[in-house]
């Protein structure tokens, strides 16, 4: 096997990177490929207790690269789905424990062990970042409809784009009712905005919250529009690039519909 | 829906536009933004080639990036002391500027 690396990155932290990462990883799987999905953010883990897999870590990455186990130890087993492992990351030490040569090093070892190899890359542009991209093939970058995380996002693309690594743009929590209204940027706009190709579009959706307070996949979940979304995304990574990237539209009552074919609202 | 349709009579649009504007002048000048290590690196190679033709006052060239608001620009500032006599000129060219750029002593040089 000659597994594909691909970093989840955003630059700001609380947009999103942790949940897509779980949820492409999850999809990728239930598509029946092998799936390591990799936390990078030592010191302050959270894959895990997305997952739903916080109380059967082991070993971690840290322990990998330190020899103290192989990478098939470390990686978590998840009952749900099968072939999807979870790699997390050390709870104890700070972000200095690796450097982007060591993995680079086990960056091999995974190669052979999976099909896809997803890493959760901290928010920052620190050594956390420069760690989660070492190895990296390719890199989708998440960003929510707002300035702050526009922002962010243009500089870490910048940044990828510098080390020779693609990157692809995940727009997440969208409000199709805001977007409407003109009170939240279009996809068309942030796109405008950063000049990147998409990979996919996640509206805002209670449903995810709901997943991970209960640490299941949100992919899992058929009536929810993000995890929809999310499986879409991971189609696109997995050899259909080409599948339409759909808008998230607002669920209009009978009567706001109404309303706008009469002049109210839009 | 009554304040949509007040927004559209008095065609207001939404705050996403500002948004956006605001975004397009930040990171134009994010992307603008040199760290000083390339900076110095920047400066030294058009030292460098400044002085396969010209004699300069190295202490007091002045590299500098400008902002106004339609227009960035990339500052050099050298008095010019003397142009090379140069033996070798691979370039014909080269040999025919040598007489005019001595005009330009002390101007500044302005590049985009």
């Amino acid at each position: 096997m000659n597994g594909k690396i691909i970093v989840i990155s955003s630059g700001k932290g609380g947009v999103g990177k942790t949940t897509a990462t779980a949820s492409i990883g999850a999809a990728l799987a239930m598509d029946g490929k092998r799936v390591a999905v990799v936390d990078m953010d030592i010191g302050l883990r959270n894959l895990d207790v997305v997952m739903g897999l916080e109380n059967r870590i082991v070993y971690n990455i840290v322990d990998i690269v330190r020899g103290k186990c192989k990478v098939k130890q470390a990686a978590i087993k998840d009952r749900r789905i099968d072939n999807l492992f979870l790699i997390p990351a050390s709870q104890s030490d700070n972000k200095d424990a690796l450097n982007p040569q060591d993995i680079m090093r086990i960056s091999k070892e995974l190669r052979k062990a999976f099909d896809f190899i997803l890493m959760d890359c901290p928010a920052g542009i620190e050594r956390g970042f420069e760690n989660a991209v070492a190895a990296a093939d390719e890199a989708v970058v998440v960003c929510t409809p707002e300035v702050s995380s526009i922002r962010d996002a243009d500089r870490v693309i910048g940044l990828l784009s510098a080390k020779g690594i693609p990157s692809k743009l995940l727009i997440n929590r969208i409000v199709p009712a805001m977007v409407n209204r003109g009170d939240m940027l279009s996809h068309q706009d942030v796109v405008d905005v950063l000049s990147i190709d998409l990979v996919g579009l996640v509206e805002a959706d209670d449903q995810v919250v709901i997943s991970t307070n209960s640490g299941k996949p949100i992919v899992m979940q058929e009536d929810s529009r993000a995890g929809q979304a999310f499986k879409r995304i991971a189609m696109r990574l997995n050899g259909q690039p080409d599948l339409p990237i759909q808008v998230p539209k607002s669920s209009q009552s009978f009567w706001k519909k109404f309303g706008s074919k009469i002049g109210f609202g839009k | 829906m009554l304040s949509d349709f007040m927004r559209k009579l008095f065609g207001k649009n939404g705050s996403k536009d500002i948004a956006k504007k605001r975004l397009q002048f930040a990171l134009v000048y994010d992307r603008l933004e040199v760290s000083d290590d390339m900076l110095k690196e920047m400066q030294n190679e058009i030292v460098a080639v400044i002085s396969r033709y010209f004699v300069i006052d190295r202490d007091q060239l002045k590299l500098d990036i400008t902002r106004h608001d339609d227009l960035s620009a990339l500052m050099l500032n050298t008095p010019i002391i003397s142009a090379k006599t140069r033996q070798r000129t691979a370039n014909p060219r080269v040999a025919d500027k040598k007489g005019k750029g001595q005009k330009f002593s002390g101007a500044k040089n302005r590049a985009i």
